[in-house]
Parts: C-alpha cells; sequence; structure tokens
C-alpha cells in the first residue's frame, strides 16, 4: 500500500477529497457490516448474510482505493472509529438493543483507544522510527 | 462461550490485519486470498458472538482486541517498535474492557 505510482496525479482539490470520501464509504459499509452480521444470526438469516458478505467485499474494497492515498495508520483509525461508534449508535435503533450511559462511557474508552492506537501506527505521525525503510504496510 | 467465539473471531482478524498488509492493496494474489478467508472466519465467529453480545459492545471488543494483537504480533514476529505511544493505546483498550465487564455492560 506505500507503493509509489511511477506518474503522480497532479493535486487538485478533487484528488484530495477523492480518498477521503472512499474511507468514508468504507466506514459506513463497515457500519453495515456489522449491523447484518448480527442480523444474521449466527449466519442462519440467508437475506441478511448476504448483505453481510456483499458490505464486507464493498467495505475492504473502498479502505483499498482509500489506502492508497491516505496514511495506513490514520485511515485504519479513521475507518475503525466510524465502524465502532457506528455500530454502537445504530444498534439499538435496528435491534433490540439499549445503550446506557455507562456502556456508552466504556465504549468510548476502548473506542477511543483503538483509535489512539491505529494513530501511533501512523508513520507520518511518528516519523521518528530507527528505520525508515520499515514497511508500514504490515500494521493494521 | 460468547467470549470463546470473540477470541477466535479476534485471532482471524489480527490475521486479517497481517495478511491485508502483505496482501499490498489487494495486489498479491496469495495474500489476498488469505486475507478473505480469515476474514470470512472471522466475520463467521463475530456472529456466533454476537448471538449473545450487543452489537455495539461486541464489534468494539472484536475490532479494538483484534488491533491491540496486530500491534503486538507486529512487535513480537514483524520486528515493529513497540513506542510509548502503541503501549498506552493497548493500556486504555484494556482499561475500557475491563471497565465495560466489571460495570456489567459486555
Amino acid at each position: 500500500m506505500t507503493t509509489t505510482t511511477h506518474t503522480p496525479p497532479p493535486v487538485t482539490a478533487e484528488k484530495k477529497t477523492g480518498p477521503w470520501l472512499a474511507l468514508l464509504v468504507a466506514g459506513v459499509f463497515e457500519v453495515g457490516y456489522a449491523l447484518s452480521v448480527n442480523g444474521s444470526k449466527g449466519f442462519t438469516n440467508l437475506v441478511w448474510s448476504i448483505v453481510a458478505i456483499i458490505f464486507f467485499l464493498f467495505t475492504l474494497f473502498f479502505l483499498s482505493v482509500a489506502l492508497k492515498k491516505i496514511d495506513v495508520g490514520i485511515g485504519y483509525a479513521v475507518w475503525a472509529g466510524i465502524g465502532a461508534v457506528g455500530a454502537a449508535l445504530l444498534g439499538p435503533v435496528f435491534f433490540d438493543e439499549a445503550l446506557t450511559l455507562v456502556k456508552a462511557f466504556w465504549l468510548a474508552v476502548i473506542i477511543g483507544g483503538v483509535v489512539w492506537l491505529k494513530l501511533a501506527d501512523s508513520a507520518t505521525l511518528t516519523p521518528n522510527t530507527t528505520d525508515p525503510t520499515t514497511p508500514v504496510d504490515e500494521q493494521g | 462461550m460468547s467470549w470463546l467465539y470473540l477470541g477466535i473471531a479476534v485471532l482471524f482478524e489480527v490475521a486479517v490485519g497481517i495478511l491485508a498488509g502483505k496482501a499490498q492493496g489487494f495486489t498479491k494474489l496469495w495474500w489476498t486470498i488469505g486475507t478473505l478467508v480469515s476474514g470470512a472466519i472471522a466475520t463467521f465467529f463475530l456472529s456466533l458472538a454476537l448471538l449473545t453480545f450487543d452489537v455495539g459492545v461486541g464489534y468494539a471488543l472484536w475490532t479494538s482486541l483484534a488491533g491491540v494483537g496486530i500491534v503486538i504480533v507486529g512487535a513480537l514476529f514483524l520486528s515493529q517498535r513497540l513506542t510509548w505511544k502503541k503501549l498506552l493505546g493497548i493500556l486504555i483498550v484494556i482499561a475500557g474492557v475491563v471497565g465495560l465487564n466489571l460495570a456489567g455492560a459486555a
């Protein structure tokens, strides 16, 4: 994912927003994936199962598109954050679940922790690594 | 039992994180196949775990514990540095998981 292209495209507003839009779409599909995996009831419900597989492929595709241009650590942080927050907020909307204040607090701690963890993996935000040739694309 | 399913799902999601990197934007065929197979297994066991967990709770536990696992595997086997920032992230996630359990919300 860090492989350089030989002909870098000109930096326009569209080129900059495109990958972030792809990342946002990937995050939305990830929320859909979480909800449909839940709805599949252990993959016993056929319709939800098929929807889950489609969302799974879509989220992977859009994430891979986004990560060609966005730093892997930052990209994963945003994607994981959207997925986890979306699942927590929309779970009670679609299913018989309740998001209590206590639960929301500890979920926020967990989600904050994993977003921080992904950001710490970022090559852009942590340029002080000892070996600059260490590939970052093995992290995720 | 639900924690066992979640644990298996986390292990395979860690594999996804490692393999997806090797697949280099899904240009390497076998790494890509490995990523998809691991992802399918992880998804199946996540669905079993979600029979018990709320989706918001189960998904957050799954993705965050996998994130912790990926950093630990990276540090142990892929010669990536375990920085204090990463350690702090791991501690925050663990604190959140413990807190969620103590609050009886998991």
